[in-house]
C-alpha cells in the first residue's frame, strides 16, 4: 500500500473541477480566483455540484454541511478555494 | 477484427437478467461489477472499452446488469445490496468466472465473494454514494421552492421508498448501502487513478469519469485498466 499524500485544498478543487468539466490540466491550470463558476459552466448542474461537495469532502477529508452551500460558495473558483481551505484548517 | 459485444443471460431470483459479454475465446474470465446509479452510466462506455481492450489480450470478460438496473425487470425499489451480492454470486458460478474486477460502488455488491480474485477500481462507501444522491434531491427541492436536509432524507428513506436523482431506492436498499464501508476482500488488489491521494496497490493515469456531467470516455484509461487486469490475472 501506498502512504496517504497530503493534497492542497487548492490543488483539490482544481482536480475535481477538471474532472467534472472534462478539461485538460493545462485549461484547469488557467483558474484564477476570479473564474466564474456557476452560471458559467453548463456543466456545472446541480448533480455536478452535488458530485463535487462530496468528492472534496472525500479528497480533503472533510464534512460539508447543507447550510454551509449558497450560491455564492459557486460564484467563482477562489470562493470554493478560499471554502476549501477554511473547512481543512478548521 | 473486432468483436461485437453479446448479450447473455443469467438466472437469478427465477429471473433472466442480462450480461453483456466479450467472451469469444477461451481461457481466462472476468466479470466486471458496474458503479452503481448515475456513475454507471458516466461509465459504461469506458467500461465496454475496457472489454474490447480485455479481448484482444485474450480475456474474456462479463458486465452483468444488477437486478433492478438497465434491462432488469425488477423495479428498482425491490433490489437490495445482499440481493445484488447473490445475483453476482450467480452470475459468476454460471459463467465459470473466478476473477472479478469492480468499479466504484461495484465493489459493493462483491465483498461477500470472499474466495474470488479482486481487482477494485477506486472503491467508494456506500454512504458517499448516497450522500452526492441526497444532495441532487436537497437541490432540486430548492428549485421547487423546498427546503429538505440530508437527515430529512435520510429519515424518509429509512421508512419507505425514495426517490433520489431519479432512482427509486427501496428503504432496505437505503439502509444496506448506508452502512455499506469499502469492503477488505482476501486476495484483492485496489487501483485507483494517479491523481487520487487515497491509499491503493497501484495508481493508474486517467480522469474521474464518474464525476463528469455526461457519459464520456477516456481510451487511454481504459487500455490502462485493461493492460492493469491482465498483469494482474497472469500472475
Amino acid at each position: 500500500m501506498q502512504n496517504k499524500v497530503e493534497l492542497t485544498p487548492e490543488a483539490a478543487v482544481r482536480a475535481v473541477m477538471r474532472d467534472i468539466l472534462g478539461l485538460s490540466e493545462v485549461q484547469v491550470a488557467e483558474f484564477t480566483a476570479e473564474t466564474e463558476l456557476f452560471g458559467a459552466l453548463p456543466e456545472l448542474d446541480s448533480m455536478a455540484v452535488a458530485g463535487l461537495l462530496t468528492e472534496l469532502e472525500d479528497r480533503l477529508d472533510i464534512m460539508i454541511d447543507d447550510d454551509e452551500v449558497d450560491g455564492e460558495l459557486f460564484e467563482t473558483f477562489g470562493n470554493l478555494v478560499a471554502f476549501a481551505e477554511m473547512k481543512v484548517t478548521g | 477484427m473486432t468483436l461485437i459485444p453479446a448479450f447473455v443471460s443469467y438466472e437469478f431470483a427465477d429471473r433472466k437478467e442480462l450480461c453483456l459479454s466479450l467472451a469469444a475465446r477461451s481461457g481466462r474470465r472476468i466479470m466486471l461489477v458496474p458503479p452503481l446509479f448515475d456513475e454507471m452510466n458516466r461509465m459504461r462506455k469506458m467500461l465496454i472499452d475496457v472489454m474490447r481492450s480485455l479481448e484482444t489480450l485474450e480475456i474474456a470478460s462479463f458486465l452483468p446488469d444488477l437486478p433492478g438496473t438497465n434491462e432488469s425487470l425488477l423495479p428498482l425499489e425491490q433490489a437490495t445490496l445482499s440481493d445484488w451480492q447473490k445475483a453476482l454470486e450467480a452470475c459468476a458460478q454460471q459463467h465459470q468466472i473466478s476473477h472479478i474486477a469492480s468499479f466504484r460502488g461495484g465493489a459493493l455488491a462483491v465483498a461477500e465473494m470472499q474466495s474470488a480474485d479482486h481487482w477494485v477500481f477506486s472503491p467508494v462507501k456506500g454512504g458517499t454514494i448516497l450522500r452526492t444522491m441526497m444532495r441532487t434531491k436537497v437541490a432540486s427541492d430548492r428549485e421547487a421552492g423546498l427546503n429538505t436536509s440530508l437527515a430529512e432524507l435520510a429519515a424518509r428513506a429509512k421508512a419507505g421508498p425514495l426517490e433520489l436523482a431519479g432512482n427509486i431506492i427501496g428503504s432496505d436498499l437505503f439502509t444496506q448501502l448506508n452502512a455499506a464501508d469499502i469492503p477488505t476482500m482476501k486476495n484483492q488488489r485496489i487501483v485507483r487513478l494517479e491523481s487520487d491521494n487515497k491509499p491503493g496497490d497501484v495508481q493508474i493515469p486517467g480522469t474521474a469519469l464518474w464525476l463528469r456531467a455526461e457519459p464520456d470516455d477516456d481510451l487511454a484509461m481504459s487500455a490502462a485498466i485493461a493492460q492493469d487486469i491482465a498483469i494482474w490475472i497472469g500472475q
